[in-house]
């Protein structure tokens, strides 16, 4: 009897681990989380990201997919609202289960998807330049941490533009904010006095920017050089330069670098009159190289030949092959042995040299500068080699102090005066 | 054999460089084309000089090449050239010193030289000299703008010797203006100085403040430190803002005119250092857990001589009382001072009453802007008493209007002129199916229409979204609204304001006529007042409300055109507007368009004077004035203008 029901047991195990992996074989998928905004204000720049996913996975299940297995992108709409992203990254991975999530563009977004990433061992990539002070053993930051953004820009204002006098103005929410205060503490620290500094925040989608420009132009009154470092997000963009250009402010005058204005955003916009003024990337369209070429003109023939390419969308596409080759160099698609052969993954940029991933989920990428030119592309007049990110900018005091490395120290947030882990998750 | 023999010229050219004069301009380029190609404008003024002051009749050609980034370099050699654009992928290449053409070169051979803003207008300042001259008046007139942005000293003496030759008035004029603020900056003779300054009196140009700003930097320093004829302005009192104590003190020290006293933690270190078997200065390390212990054991090391000496009895104020501090010029002559501080001081008042009057243009800008998207609503929800919550979309609706005609008449005035009706007609004939489909089941149901039009708003961002994408959309202005009306650099409001300021007066003088001399505005009045007598008088009701519903929809499309045309055409502006534009319908009070234009005023004028007050955080401004609009609600509940009698309707 017994041995009756054993060989019963036995017969049955065996029948379905022979369906499985006849089933595996037949059709496996790995997901993909695509976490992006198609609806509410963010829509404007994140829908974008979500066509870029979509090319950039079936560019790859061309090739052959990843392990085997063909990938299947999963989009889900979190419609700008920052709750639903914490939402909707729960579903992503308990419902639908997938292996890794690209998504995410404002901070406060972010915010609200760590303690789920963390909680369910998720990962994310999140491909949007940021003002760092932050670490999550689940994210992989492929945009630019402020050293390699806000920093080399202010640095070409101070030394290859003489500006002495500064206008921060930026939308009101924690990325323009926190990059201000690192921006103020930065300059305080180069010299310029605390009255030369001129602060200003506007809502999201603001619109009446007359007085603030004149403000603006007023700086300029005692003699001194007056630049604009603009942290404005979103359609505001088009307001302020629509002002700028019928104050007739030249980018001779006061030059304005923008930190989230890109080719994209320019589209909206008649740029005959904001020649010459800035912004600062890690990539722009008119990057010259062959790989660029072949990603453009392969953007191009899916989404139309007026579309553009921007940094956030060179950001997925190094992110997105690195997993790639991190899963396939660890033989599974699991979070941990990703993570840990993620560090010292080498994928050429498309302006030309490598990022190389860091220990502290940063990449290393070069920094660039472009002025604005009449077709709404840029011209690149400033190039550097690659930077490593830093998650702890060096120019507050209380986060200079700290240092993020998973693959050694195994902490996001280490305090190196102490030696000790201030904390492992990101509920700062 | 070429190659080597390019490279032999090359290395000729960099031996023979400093011993001899260089007789061809690309001697002096590859003389410093290290930092050519470093292209920083901390490292380039060497080769910017060099090029200037050659002497060779190309030196002009070079740097004006080079600053509209036309210059290029030749990977294999090094060799700078100018070239033209054949096509994206080759160029033809000229040479500097005679303009001959050298052939084409695959652009992936070449290196454009790509000047940043601070070195071209280094670039400038340095073709002052040829181009001040120069036939052609565009150069001229750079040149003078070069000035005014890079001013140095060796630029006034050609700058003077060109004035009495320049026949163009206009540029004449820029020169004789120019030459007084090189002046002020540059001239060694103080009578001339003073007098280019009381030329400013009263003057708003930025410039001119620019150029007399820098005159009245002062400094701090101690009296007794300076020449007897110092320029001083003024005596400072140490302790006061201008000079906190510790600065004071910190200035003495400097200057060596008393010691240096340890301050409370360098005698603590001081203590730590000095720790000898358990014990300093004679005290258990133990005992020193009181400030006078702690200064007991620092006098006693003091006495071994083994630390700084220091005075218990010491203070900064006492210190500091001896010592008289002034506020001195950085500028020594006291004439100019003089002069600059009056002319800066008339120059204070007249940029006082400009900002003011632009700051009340400001005001009324907004308030254009304001009373323009709310005048439709004024009539759906101010006549008619319809929470129309997708009055926002109507405005998008009319807005991408205006850009789809803009895609199909390229001229963009004829295409805003066809924009303007086709937009009304558009969004007439949204609010139509509106009223017809929706809001006419729901009239006296307030909370309902809220919600259904609410619904139909989302959808119709959604459409648009569907349709026209999530990008912002271009409407671009014809040129003639392009730029501002300058009366000075203080006082300036752009052409698409004032459009807009127009439009809106058109618009109040449009409902006036429509509502108070056509049939269709006496139906509207007597049909918002009593539907049922209306009815009774032969007036149809319901196609009255249609036909009202639709004209307040149609005018909100109109003002799409106009914000599109100064913000930003995307499937969200409307949400921008609806808030605002209920507050401007609530604030003037319900049912009169008198009303409305009122509170578009105050509300434009509070949010412009918000922002005066706090200029740092523009939404804190709004955040202030929805403060203070709930309060005066709080106290006139029906708004500036309330209606009174039957046509209150209650």
């Amino acid at each position: 009897m017994t041995t009756k029901l054993k060989a019963t047991l036995a017969s049955a195990l065996i029948a379905t681990t022979a369906m499985t992996t006849a089933a595996m074989a037949e059709d496996c998928t790995t997901k993909v989380g695509v976490l992006h905004s198609l609806s509410g204000s963010m829509a404007i720049s994140e829908t974008t990201l979500k066509d870029a996913m979509l090319m950039l996975v079936d560019e790859q299940n061309e090739k052959g997919g990843l392990l085997g297995c063909k990938l299947e992108a999963v989009v889900v709409d979190p419609a700008s609202d920052w709750p639903l992203f914490a939402e909707k990254a729960r579903e992503l991975l308990t419902v639908h289960d997938v292996d890794v999530i690209f998504g995410n563009w404002t901070s406060v977004s972010r915010k609200s998807v760590l303690p789920v990433i963390e909680e369910l061992n998720g990962l994310l990539f999140y491909p949007v330049q940021y003002e760092g002070e932050e670490s999550s053993k689940n994210v992989f930051y492929t945009g630019a941490a402020p050293n390699q953004q806000a920093i080399p820009a202010t640095d070409y204002f101070l030394d290859e533009l003489g500006v002495e006098k500064f206008a921060l103005l930026g939308t009101d929410y924690v990325y323009p904010r926190t990059t201000n205060n690192i921006l103020e503490s930065y300059l305080e620290g180069k010299g310029i006095a605390a009255e030369d500094i001129f602060v200003n925040y506007t809502p999201f989608g603001h619109s009446d920017w007359s007085k603030i420009v004149a403000d603006v132009v007023a700086l300029g009154a005692d003699g001194k050089k007056v630049g604009v470092i603009s942290t404005i997000n979103g359609d505001a963009n088009i307001g302020f330069y629509k002002e700028l250009a019928a104050a007739g402010v030249s980018a001779d005058d006061i030059p304005v670098v923008a930190f989230s204005v890109g080719e994209e955003e320019l589209s909206g916009l008649d740029t005959s009159n904001l020649v010459g003024h800035l912004a600062a990337w890690n990539y722009f369209q008119s990057a010259e190289s062959e790989l660029n070429d072949e990603f453009i003109a392969a953007w191009k023939a899916k989404m139309g030949e007026e579309r553009v390419t921007n940094d956030p969308m060179e950001a997925h596409f190094i992110g997105f092959n690195m997993w790639v080759n991190a899963a396939t160099a660890a033989g599974t698609t699991d979070v941990d042995a990703v993570r840990t052969a993620m560090y010292g993954q080498e994928y050429p940029n498309l302006t030309g040299g490598t990022a190389v991933m860091g220990a502290n989920h940063h990449l290393a990428k070069p920094v660039l500068i472009g002025e604005i030119q009449a077709d709404g592309q840029f011209d690149i007049i400033s190039q550097t080699t690659e930077v490593p990110g830093d998650a702890w900018t060096d120019f507050l005091p209380e986060s200079a102090v700290l240092m993020s490395d998973w693959k050694d120290l195994g902490c996001g947030m280490y305090n190196t005066e102490t030696e000790t882990c201030v904390q492992l998750k990101s509920n700062y | 054999m070429v190659r080597f023999l390019t490279a032999a010229f090359i290395l000729m050219a960099a031996f023979a460089a400093p011993s001899m004069a260089q007789d061809t301009i690309q001697e002096v380029l590859q003389e410093h084309r290290a930092v050519i190609e470093k292209s920083s404008r901390k490292t380039i003024a060497p080769a910017i000089d060099a090029i200037a002051n050659s002497g060779l009749p190309s030196a002009q050609t070079v740097l004006q090449k080079w600053q509209s980034k036309e210059m290029w370099q030749r990977k294999e050699d090094g060799l700078f050239f100018y070239a033209e654009e054949v096509d994206s992928k080759t160029y033809s290449l000229f040479d500097f010193q005679d303009g001959a053409a050298l052939g084409e070169a695959a652009k992936s051979d070449l290196k454009q030289l790509k000047p940043n803003s601070g070195i071209r207008a280094m670039i400038g300042a340095a073709l002052v000299q040829f181009q001040l001259n120069d036939p052609d008046p565009v150069r001229r007139s750079e040149a003078i703008l070069a000035i005014q942005r890079d001013g140095e000293a060796s630029h006034l003496a050609p700058l003077r010797a060109s004035i009495a030759g320049e026949s163009d008035p206009d540029i004449k004029a820029l020169k004789e203006v120019t030459e007084r603020l090189l002046t002020i900056s540059y001239d060694t003779d103080d009578a001339a100085r003073v007098a280019a300054i009381q030329g400013f009196n009263g003057a708003l140009s930025l410039d001119a403040r620019a150029a007399l700003n820098p005159v009245l930097t002062t400094k701090i320093a101690l009296k007794d430190a300076l020449p007897d004829d110092a320029n001083i302005k003024d005596r400072v009192i140490a302790g006061s803002d201008a000079l906190p104590f510790e600065d004071a003190l910190a200035m003495i020290v400097d200057a060596g005119l008393i010691p240096a006293q340890p301050t409370v933690d360098e005698r603590k270190d001081a203590l730590l250092a000095n720790i000898t078997d358990g014990q300093v200065g004679g005290v258990a390390v133990a005992d020193l857990d009181t400030q006078e212990a702690r200064d007991r054991a620092y006098m006693a090391l003091v006495a071994d001589g083994k630390v700084p000496a220091w005075d218990a009895n010491y203070s900064i104020e006492e210190a500091v009382k001896s010592t008289a501090f002034v506020e001195v010029y950085a500028e020594p002559s006291k004439a100019v001072t003089d002069a600059a501080t009056k002319t800066i001081k008339t120059i204070d008042r007249a940029v006082g009453l400009n900002q003011t009057m632009d700051l009340a243009l400001d005001g009324l800008s907004l308030a254009s802007i304001y009373f323009l998207a709310a005048i439709g609503l004024a009539i759906t929800f101010g006549v008619m008493g319809v929470i129309n919550m997708a009055h926002g979309e109507f405005i998008m609706m009319g807005a991408y209007t205006g850009y789809v005609v803009q895609q199909i008449i390229p001229d963009y005035t004829v295409s805003i002129i066809v924009a303007i009706p086709a937009a009304f007609m558009v969004t007439f004939a949204a609010g139509v199916a509106m009223e017809r489909l929706i809001i006419r089941w729901l009239y006296n149901r307030p909370l309902e229409t809220l919600l259904a039009s609410f619904g139909v708003a989302i959808a119709l961002q959604q459409i648009a979204k569907n349709i026209f994408g999530t990008q912002a959309r271009p409407l671009t202005s014809p040129a003639w609204l392009d730029g501002a009306l300058v009366f000075n650099d203080v006082l300036a409001i752009s052409y698409i304001r004032i459009a807009i300021f127009v439009l809106a007066g058109v618009f109040l003088a449009v409902f006036l006529f429509i509502m108070k001399k056509t049939r269709l505005g006496l139906e509207t009045r007597a049909v918002t007042q009593n539907p049922r007598m209306a009815a009774s008088m032969g007036i149809n009701p319901d196609r009255v409300n249609m036909l009202t519903f639709g004209l307040g929809s149609g005018i909100a499309g109109i003002a799409g055109v106009a914000i599109g045309l100064y913000a930003k055409v995307t499937s969200e502006m409307g949400a921008d507007y609806i808030v605002q534009s209920f507050m401007t319908v609530v604030v003037g009070g319900v049912g009169n368009i008198w009303g409305t234009l009122l509170g578009a005023l105050g509300i434009g004028f509070l949010q412009k004077g918000i922002e005066w007050l706090n200029p740092s955080n523009t939404l804190a401004a709004q955040t202030y004035m929805i403060v203070f609009i709930i309060i005066f609600i709080q106290f006139r509940p029906k708004g500036i203008i309330a209606l009174k009698g039957r046509a209150a309707g209650d």
